[in-house]
């Protein structure tokens, strides 16, 4: 298990002498624990917007002459276009306008640079039931369904692909020209020598589990309003990025960046859904061209469904090799990937499922295969945790599994595996701090585990799961060499506010208010006094936005390199003022002192901002962040990277009925990693939303497809989003952390806290039962069915309901 | 009921209905429903749509005191009723206790849900104010948050309940 | 989402509701909660000319306790009224119980009682209790009014014995009984919001431990509820074993032909009616009206 350098050539540490203190050579010590606005539960900056109705979401804007506008879908998953007739639907009163492909530009477009490989609108063949053929523009909501149903689209219904383990098969149907055998991608990853390690192993066990398909299923439907004006746009948008928007709508139309402006709104959820554009920016933009007059957009839940973007279902074959005592020598992941009809965001979610398998387990043999498959399906896209969370349930089932067959206990297993901080992984994730150890060992305390693990009554289960998430991708989406994040402090010219202008983008998880108390720490000021203009690509600096978890660390770093501009200049002024040194001087709330003499107020922050102003003009700070250049060479070494990993624990406790395979699930506890906290109510809070996501995917959650490749569940009820009777106890804490690589020492928690659920439900279920439900939702029935084989493949009696005298007439 | 047909034959209905405290009189087809009517009539839009099916609770309105859903109810059906919407729940400029609470008991994410989980909590205390926690989840069990996991939104109500917030 | 267009009225007695209804046709509907209908509306599953409002027939919204007759509950009662009356708790808490399972509090303060039964979806959640406890509804029309059984009530999914010109359903009737225990266990796939999988609806009347009658009734496994008669008869006359009640459970598999759907399969869910019949009827015998 030695690794004495990793690819970069930095030394690493022993992995079997874990070192717990910070030391990171080069990079600077942890900062002084004493902080005046970060590490305190603020109340959000939008509360009070938030509780009175009054935040206004992209559906609650309107403007002068605004019309409504809808996109016609296939209903077919897999069929060529004959004709397309809208002369009816252009007849109904109210109509402004209806487009087809003839009416917008053909350049084909994707949040993946890597294909390209959607239309606005589809021209020869639709590939899924849903895509998009035409849209209409109309004086109200309801003339648009009208007119939809009006347009007359002629199809010849093709073979559609449904099934993604035959997408590759020598006489499936083709879904593009350009990507034979329905290949979308394929990545094929080596590190070390795992056929070695599985010959050295003592133990090797194979097993295979399957994922299934879910949805963001954000409350807020997609809308976005497009208003065209003298050849600029503007686009209200219920965005995660402003500025991927921006990008992706100025190259659609051929414009320049500088001539469309995205304005995010007040969000109501992404998760990952409302990261790329949804069709509704591009069909608005042409339709307010069209009609010069703004029109809005927007998805009914059945649509949203359809346009989907949720997670990628995948078909995963683990395969590892451990010595008798449970260190793992090997890993082989195998996976299939069910991409749907377009890449959406796909090619970086296949490199995500195997690449952050080697995050909490240390091992230097790995290989990865994967196949992301095209399917007459909606497109699927990054789901909080991206592609990791169903790979990670796979791991952390299989690894128990192992655990079972060797006789070592769970914890002990992953304790003996566990990262240790200042490593690298075999596909070269430089990991600075990582406390995977205390996360077990305290989820192992706070939940009890000791005490319950064999000693449960029948029926009761206890299971664990770890993961690791990604503090901000290491590269942006597309190439470019923009900065990843950039700030703007503006100080009011009497001291008594300041506006931080971020790109930065808040969909709920609360971006605004810790950068907020981030910049306020920063200057030296309080959070009371700051306002906060974001995700406004017009009046705010550019930032990508919110995915892969990176607004806390990188945002933060712009905002903090902005914040401290601010106090430079405001201490030098300072200096001046009081003829004092300005480097023997501090701002703490508002209240400047000398640095020896903390008791005594020398003037305030207003007052030296408001002398700075009448002096030199605005008083302003400015940030930016770009990582250092992370990762190994090999093809596919970006995906992945990060300035910073978090980690986690989680152990659930669950009592299973034996009867119906009903899971009641009691507590769940989470044990983070998170680095530096800045605000613990909005953490915690993170976790129990991360955590709820992930226990819907793993006990309910499931979009499910008839036999045509339609969705049969398309509504928040049939897809059972789970509701706040079905929520368990939650019990969050976290260890004490800091990551040099990140302002204040921060990590990320949003989406890691997704990826141990799946996998810790389906342990203690097995621990519960001694049953393997190996594929997800683990539902009542399969849990039931599983019981029923496990008790006749144990000799019991089972009665066959099916065989029954039957005393009804069908 | 007295109609007005337009051009196309499609008749018009006069709705009275008091919203927050205040007398509305609208003209709407029979097809309007009280969500549109609120959010667009009378452009009360803390009323959010999230469903229009009546699963997931952002639509709903306290009419005659009762949580219902907006989407599911013909503005017509709330001719002579009185409506609360989220607008109505602070008075004077003076938040209630719950919106409060949802403030600081870090109940709010993305706010889409939050009006409805406000006027569902406001009348189940209003029926029953030191509700213990199976019934406040039960009272908000058809309104959907997929960003809490309810933990927050449970606690607070629980707090708004308990008095350890004053408005 | 939009409804089709539709004309509205909102007659202000029975009598003009029914005639009403008649004048206008079949392509006319009786509005009550508005749950079901405007569900189907804006799904395109129903496009009525007319909707005929029954808000303002307030004498339908009553519950009350009649000697002689029973508890008589107006058709228009919305789930949570039911859920929520002394009278019904008083007598029979098992409705109480089985109206607090249906849907959420949202749909429960708007839908009623009466839209539930006439829309008759086989999964519905109080069919099953009410049959169970020997239900009967009347309705009223241009001709009358006429109670039925409400056994004999569904004909099949979305269909039930009510004319659709003119009749409207006014009450329904739980007659002063015997049975000494009814309970309704309903298996959704959540805790709120769910359609039932199978949802099993037991009546008993025990002396002592003997079991004197019983009446075992399940939905969503089946067209419309069906009563499992074969599963009482081999219980009924003998004293109640944990041995019995499976054996009771395992006759109710025969008395269903579930289908196979998004929510379970047909396997799945015989091998539920077994275990719900078992328990609802172990709850009924030992518990009550619960």
């Amino acid at each position: 298990m030695s690794q004495p350098t990793n690819a970069a050539g930095q030394p690493q540490n022993d992995p079997k002498l874990p070192p717990r203190e910070y030391t990171h050579p080069g990079l600077p010590e942890p900062e002084n624990k004493d902080y005046a606005v970060i590490g305190k539960s603020k109340p959000k900056i939008d509360a009070r917007e938030k509780v009175t109705g009054q935040a206004r979401y992209t559906a609650d804007l309107k403007f002068p002459n605004m019309l409504y506008g809808k996109i016609l879908t296939s209903p077919y998953a897999h069929a060529r276009i004959l004709s397309i007739d809208t002369s009816e639907a252009e007849k109904l009163p109210g109509v402004k306008a209806v487009i087809t492909h003839k009416d917008v530009p053909t350049l084909k477009y994707g949040i993946s640079p890597a294909r390209w490989d959607e239309n606005i609108f589809c021209s020869e063949t639709v590939k899924f039931v849903g895509d998009k053929v035409a849209a209409v523009a109309c004086i109200d909501e309801e003339t648009c369904y009208k007119a939809l149903k009006a347009i007359k689209v002629d199809y010849e219904v093709l073979p559609a692909v449904l099934d993604p383990l035959h997408a590759m098969d020598e006489d499936a149907p083709q879904i593009h020209p350009e990507y034979p055998r329905n290949n979308n991608t394929e990545i094929h990853q080596d590190f070390g020598d795992v056929d070695a390690a599985f010959k050295q192993a003592d133990y090797v066990r194979t097993d295979f589990f399957v994922g299934n398909r879910t949805y963001q299923a954000p409350l807020e439907p997609h809308t976005a309003t497009s208003i065209w004006q003298d050849g600029k746009l503007t686009v209200y948008s219920s965005t995660q990025s402003p500025h991927y928007f921006q990008y992706y709508i100025a190259r659609e139309f051929g414009l320049p960046m500088g001539d469309v402006r995205v304005i995010k709104t007040y969000v109501g959820g992404g998760f990952g859904g409302k990261l790329e554009p949804t069709g509704l920016e591009f069909a608005g933009a042409a339709l307010s061209k069209i009609t010069g007059r703004p029109v809005k957009m927007f998805y009914d839940r059945a649509e949203m469904f359809a346009h989907n973007r949720g997670r990628h279902r995948q078909y995963m074959k683990l395969t590892t090799g451990v010595d008798k005592e449970g260190m793992i020598l090997g890993v082989h992941a195998d996976f299939i990937m069910d991409g749907g009809a377009y890449t959406s965001l796909g090619i970086a979610s296949a490199y995500y499922a195997g690449a952050m398998l080697t995050l909490t387990y240390e091992f230097d043999n790995y290989r990865f295969d994967m196949h992301r498959v095209y399917t007459n399906l909606p497109a699927c896209g990054a789901q909080r945790g991206h592609g990791a969370p169903q790979p990670r349930y796979a791991f952390e089932a299989h690894l128990d599994n192992i655990a079972k067959d060797l006789g070592i206990d769970p914890i002990e297993i992953r304790l003996k595996n566990a990262r240790r901080p200042n490593t690298v992984t075999p596909n070269d994730y430089v990991v600075n701090s990582c406390e995977m150890v205390a996360c077990l060992e305290k989820a192992r305390d706070v939940s009890g585990w000791r005490d319950k693990k064999g000693h449960l009554p029948p029926g009761r289960g206890i299971g664990i799961a770890t993961g690791s998430f990604v503090s901000g991708a290491g590269y942006p989406i597309y190439r470019t060499d923009l900065p990843q994040a950039s700030a703007m402090i503006k100080v009011g010219e009497d001291g008594t506010a300041a506006t931080l202008y971020t790109g930065a983008t808040d969909i709920g998880q609360g971006s605004d208010t810790i950068l907020c108390q981030m910049a306020a720490e920063a200057m030296g000021y309080t959070y009371e006094q700051m306002k906060i203009v974001a995700a406004d690509t017009e009046t705010t600096p550019h930032d990508f936005g919110a995915y892969a978890s990176r607004q806390t660390l990188m945002s933060g770093a712009a905002v903090k390199q902005a914040g401290e501009e601010v106090k430079t200049q405001l201490l030098e002024t300072a200096g001046q003022m009081l003829d004092f040194p300005p480097e023997q001087l501090e701002v703490r709330l508002g209240k400047i002192f000398a640095k020896d003499n903390p008791d005594t107020i020398l003037t305030t922050f207003e007052d030296v901002a408001r002398t700075f102003f009448v002096r030199k003009g605005p008083l302003t700070g400015r940030g930016s962040y770009a990582p250092p250049k992370l990762g190994g060479k090999f093809k596919g070494a970006p995906v992945g990277t990060s300035p910073a990993y978090s980690f986690a624990a989680q152990v659930s406790e669950v009592e299973i009925d034996q009867e119906t395979g009903e899971v009641a699930v009691l507590d769940v506890w989470d044990v983070h990693d998170c680095g530096q906290v800045i605000n613990p109510a909005l953490l915690h809070a993170q976790v129990h939303g991360a955590l709820y996501m992930g226990m819907g995917e793993a006990i309910w959650e499931e979009v499910r497809f008839d036999k045509n490749g339609k969705i049969a569940n398309p509504t928040l009820g049939e897809y059972r989003l789970p509701t706040a009777l079905d929520m368990p106890r939650v019990h969050s804490s976290l260890v004490p952390s800091y990551e040099p690589a990140g302002p204040w020492g921060v990590k990320e928690v949003g989406e890691g806290a997704t990826l141990p659920t799946m996998g810790c439900f389906r342990n203690a279920i097995f621990d519960a039962m001694g049953v393997s439900v190996n594929s997800l939702p683990l539902t009542p029935e399969k849990v039931w069915s599983a019981l029923r084989e496990k008790r006749k493949a144990d000799g019991e009696e089972v009665w066959d309901p099916m065989t029954c005298e039957c005393y009804l007439e069908d | 009921m007295q109609a007005i047909a337009d051009k196309q034959g499609v008749k018009r209905y006069l709705v009275d209905v008091t919203v927050n405290g205040d007398d509305y009189s609208v003209v709407v087809k029979a097809n309007t429903l009280l969500v549109n009517l609120l959010r667009d009539e009378i452009d009360l839009t803390g009323t959010k749509k999230g469903c229009e099916l009546g699963d997931c609770g952002s639509c709903t309105v306290l009419l005659d005191g009762k949580p219902v859903d907006a989407c599911l109810v013909l503005a017509l059906e709330a001719d002579g009723c009185d409506v609360i919407t989220i607008e109505g729940v602070a008075q004077h400029g003076e938040l209630d206790k719950l919106q409060r609470s949802f403030a600081d008991n870090a109940a709010i994410q993305c706010g889409y849900c939050t009006p409805g989980m406000i006027l569902s909590a406001k009348a189940l205390l209003t029926r029953n104010p030191k509700p213990t926690e199976p019934e406040v989840r039960a009272a908000i069990s058809g309104n959907l948050c997929r960003c809490t996991g309810y933990v927050n939104i449970v606690k607070a109500v629980m707090a708004a309940a308990s008095g350890e917030v004053t408005a | 989402m939009y409804l089709p267009d539709f004309d509205y009225y909102a007659p202000e007695s029975l009598a003009e509701a029914t005639a009403l209804l008649v004048e206008l046709g079949p392509a006319a509907k009786p509005l009550a909660g508005g749950t079901d209908i405007l569900v189907k509306m804006k799904n395109g599953l129903a496009s009525p000319s007319a909707l005929v409002s029954l808000k303002n027939l307030t004498e339908l919204r009553d519950i009350r306790w009649e000697p002689g007759r029973g508890l008589v509950i107006g058709a228009l009662a919305t789930h949570n009224q039911i859920r929520d009356s002394e009278v019904v708790q008083q007598h029979f808490l098992s409705i109480s119980q089985a109206a607090h399972q249906l849907a959420n509090n949202q749909i429960r303060n708007r839908g009623t009682i009466g839209g539930n039964l006439v829309n008759a979806i086989p999964s519905a959640d109080l069919p099953p209790i009410l049959i169970a406890l020997g239900a009967s509804v009347t309705m009223v029309g241009p001709d009358g009014a006429r109670t039925v059984p409400l056994e004999s009530f569904f004909t099949g999914p979305s269909c039930c014995v009510i004319e659709p010109e003119g009749e409207i359903l006014t009450e329904i009737v739980i007659p002063e009984q015997d049975t000494t225990g009814s309970t309704y266990i309903k298996f959704g796939l959540r805790k709120s919001g769910a359609l039932a999988v199978v949802g099993v609806a037991t009546a008993v009347t025990m002396d002592g431990d003997v079991i004197r009658k019983a009446r075992i009734c399940l939905g969503a496994v089946y067209k419309v509820p069906v009563l499992a008669e074969e599963a009482a008869k081999v219980i009924e006359g003998k004293t109640w074993s944990d041995e019995l009640l499976e054996q009771a459970g395992r006759t109710a598999v025969g008395c269903c032909l579930p289908i196979s759907d998004i929510r379970g399969s047909d396997e799945y869910r015989r091998d539920l009616v077994r275990v719900f019949t078992r328990r609802a009827l172990k709850r009924a015998i030992t518990q009550g009206h619960v």
